[in-house]
């Protein structure tokens, strides 16, 4: 795994992944003819079979880039930069530059989305049933070989196919209508998922208990797949690799286990020890003084500069570009270095007992 | 509790049933009874924080929304600084406490801010409704200087600024500290926050409980914090010495101080709660440490203890006999497993 960025010129771009499922550079959508954008040259590979957790705040741009990869960025926004989606055999794709119809195809069949809330993702006065069997006719699907992998999927997620798929979704509960929908969206068998804040209306035991069902999918059926959240926490259990995103662009990339144990930059930091959790001691779990800015009068320089302690001169200039922490991990962030000698993780004493610091994070 | 003095709640057994009638179009005349609280007991000190966590459709918000008086109880009795509160509503009672008291001392902030405020309505007129309530003797100007001064405490400065904005023109923090003011305006004993925080951020939750844990002292009210989240749970019932009561399917199933529910959990559905709290520091969590995912239908609860269908330790005993409650000092457990002479113990593991 390695940290695909951004501008020409930068050294992680050489070191490309070497199957990329997904690879996004320098995708922008700008809103009121080019004068705000929702998100900002963003660049970043989707390793194929990886699971990429994407986190950020309300009003970052973490569900635009959800829906940049599928090219359906809600108008008048205007999406550019170049989208290659690579078949697992077959010539890579480029998403922007489909057709209508050919986009239709892609949708679901090669790339899904999963989105928050599924009840408005279901018709209310279809049964369970008759949205897989429209969605496997739309898709000129076998309907019989489509339902009988249906019925797989609902009993992977520890569903009984047979109530849910003759129930209507009112007569489910929203973790059962959740999952449902996660198997609606994997019925067309897709090489990749996105799933932006599949779970956030869910008790935390749903939530957990969806995300451990996930990761048994993943592995099941070779998926690549995209997770967008607010709650780093909950996404650290299944991202193999995590992008946090600040102010409508990625400000660090990482596997998890060196995201967590040596994140980089000061808005990582801060956002590890902003959540509240079982360990860390009460005192030192600190909200993130100020608010993210608006996608109008971004701050000059690094857009985190108002917010960060660390912040100098060269901050509030230039922006700063990938600085290497390690081949795997990159961190927009001029001070990355003061940032992990000064600001401290709260639950750092727990990491060093299991030496998790560095290490091999891979499988 | 610390305290020595008459809870300011007290609940007794409380019981919430709710008859879900058959519909026109449905056959048969069999009501069913959703069993939505079953005799829960809890006391609420002056400036306690009672928290109550549990799964979606586990009877927490009932039982917040029963203790406030917004639910008439089945069964058992809610008592307002020793008296039952239906009583005074009824007009049964001798104490000089009137229903109006009663009401402005317990209030509620719901979890969507965004719809519990007027859309047309700017701040400062939301804001002057409930001091209408309670001060109908303050002028135009002292109002307006009330609400500001609170406004700022909350902190949303400039306060005037905020004050003539309507409510989409806040961020969802935001809307909730107008809430969370509108609620501490009457003054009250009181305050049920039915997930809060749940609707926030992440990374903002802890601000919001640090806003409402100092307010708590300031304003001299106490909390019933429903989440469904341990370590949220964990952060303001510990800081404010607390109780941390666990609700499964209409039932206390333990009950005790925040850290000890988290860092000892007695009883093995606590302890699947923990399992599902994300966890920085021990990210192998391994398997779910439960039966079956879905939580049973309450119109139907199970058996004897209702978690045993799904409950890891689950023995045959569970499947019949209801657990009584086995206390330790702050600490209450309703779960055979803390009986070491039980017949539990020799009876075979359920497996399923």
């Amino acid at each position: 795994m390695a940290i695909e960025e951004v501008d020409a010129g930068s050294e992680l771009d050489e070191r490309s992944i070497v199957d990329p499922a997904i690879e996004i550079r320098n995708a922008k959508v700008t809103y009121d003819e080019g004068e705000s954008y929702v998100l900002d040259d963003v660049s970043i590979d989707l390793d194929r079979n990886e699971v990429l957790g994407v986190v950020g705040e309300s009003g970052s741009g973490k569900s635009m880039f959800a829906s940049s990869l599928l090219d359906s960025v809600p108008d008048p926004g205007v999406l550019t930069g170049r989208i290659t989606y690579h078949p697992r055999d077959g010539e890579p794709i480029e998403v922007l530059d489909l057709s209508k119809e050919e986009l239709r195809e892609l949708r679901w069949e090669e790339i899904s989305m999963v989105f928050q809330g599924a009840m408005s993702s279901f018709n209310p006065v279809l049964k369970v049933r008759t949205h897989f069997e429209e969605t496997l006719e739309a898709h000129d699907a076998n309907v019989a070989e489509g339902m009988d992998f249906a019925r797989e999927l609902l009993s992977d997620l520890y569903l009984d196919p047979d109530r849910v798929l003759d129930a209507y979704p009112h007569e489910l509960s929203g973790g059962m209508t959740q999952r449902a929908l996660i198997a609606l969206s994997m019925v067309l068998n897709p090489e990749v998922l996105v799933m932006d804040e599949p779970t956030a209306a869910l008790d935390l035991l749903m939530q957990r208990s969806i995300l451990q069902l996930l990761e048994d999918l993943q592995a099941k059926y070779d998926i690549s797949l995209v997770f967008i959240t607010h709650d780093l926490p909950l996404i650290a259990a299944l991202a193999d690799r995590m992008a946090i995103m600040y102010a409508f662009r990625f400000v660090e990339v990482a596997p998890t286990q060196d995201l967590v144990a040596n994140a980089a930059h000061p808005y990582t930091r801060m956002l590890l020890n902003s959540t509240p959790n079982l360990d860390a001691p009460l005192a030192e779990m600190k909200p993130i003084e100020g608010q993210s800015p608006a996608p109008i009068n971004l701050p000059s320089g690094c857009a985190f500069h108002p917010r960060c302690p660390l912040a100098e001169e060269q901050c509030m200039q230039s922006e700063p570009d990938y600085h290497d922490v390690s081949d795997r991990q990159g961190a927009r962030c001029f001070r990355w270095e003061a940032a992990q000698a000064q600001i401290l993780l709260n639950y750092e004493d727990m990491l060093e007992d299991r030496g998790t610091s560095g290490g091999d994070a891979d499988e | 509790m610390s305290d020595d003095g008459t809870p300011v709640l007290s609940l007794e057994d409380v019981e919430v049933h709710f008859e879900d009638k058959p519909g026109l179009l449905e056959f048969g005349d069999e009501t069913e009874v959703v069993r939505a609280v079953d005799g829960v007991s809890i006391d609420v000190m002056e400036n306690d924080v009672v928290t109550l966590v549990g799964e979606s459709g586990c009877g927490k918000t009932t039982l917040g929304k029963t203790a406030i008086g917004l639910q008439r109880p089945t069964g058992g009795s809610v008592k307002y600084r020793g008296h039952d509160i239906w009583d005074i509503r009824d007009g049964n009672s001798d104490a000089d406490i009137t229903w109006r008291d009663v009401r402005t001392s317990l209030q509620i902030i719901h979890q969507d801010p965004g719809s519990s405020l007027n859309p047309n309505r700017r701040i400062q007129t939301i804001l002057a409704e409930p001091l209408k309530q309670v001060r109908p003797d303050l002028g135009r100007t002292e109002k307006r200087e009330r609400i500001l001064s609170l406004l700022e405490r909350v902190g949303m400065n400039p306060a005037p600024d905020f004050a003539d904005r309507y409510p989409h023109q806040l961020s969802g923090g935001e809307q909730q500290r107008v809430a969370l003011s509108r609620a501490l305006l009457m003054n009250p004993d009181v305050i049920l926050a039915d997930e809060a925080i749940s609707a926030v951020d992440v990374s903002l939750r802890v601000e919001m409980m640090d806003l409402m844990l100092e307010l708590q002292a300031e304003f001299d009210t106490s909390f019933i914090f429903i989440s469904h989240d341990l370590s949220n749970a964990r952060y303001f019932t510990a800081h404010a010495d607390g109780q941390i009561g666990v609700m499964y399917l209409g039932e206390l199933a333990e009950i005790g101080p925040a850290e000890e529910i988290v860092n000892s959990p007695k009883h093995p559905y606590t302890n699947v709660l923990r399992w599902a709290t994300p966890d920085l520091s021990l990210q192998q969590t391994g398997e779910i440490p439960m039966r079956k995912i879905d939580v049973p239908d309450p119109v139907d609860p199970p058996s004897g203890c209702r978690f045993h269908t799904r409950c890891p330790e689950a023995r045959e005993a569970c499947q019949t006999e209801h657990p009584p409650t086995y206390s330790d000092d702050r600490h209450h457990v309703a779960c055979f497993r803390e009986n070491e002479d039980h017949d539990y113990w020799e009876s075979p593991k359920l497996t399923d």
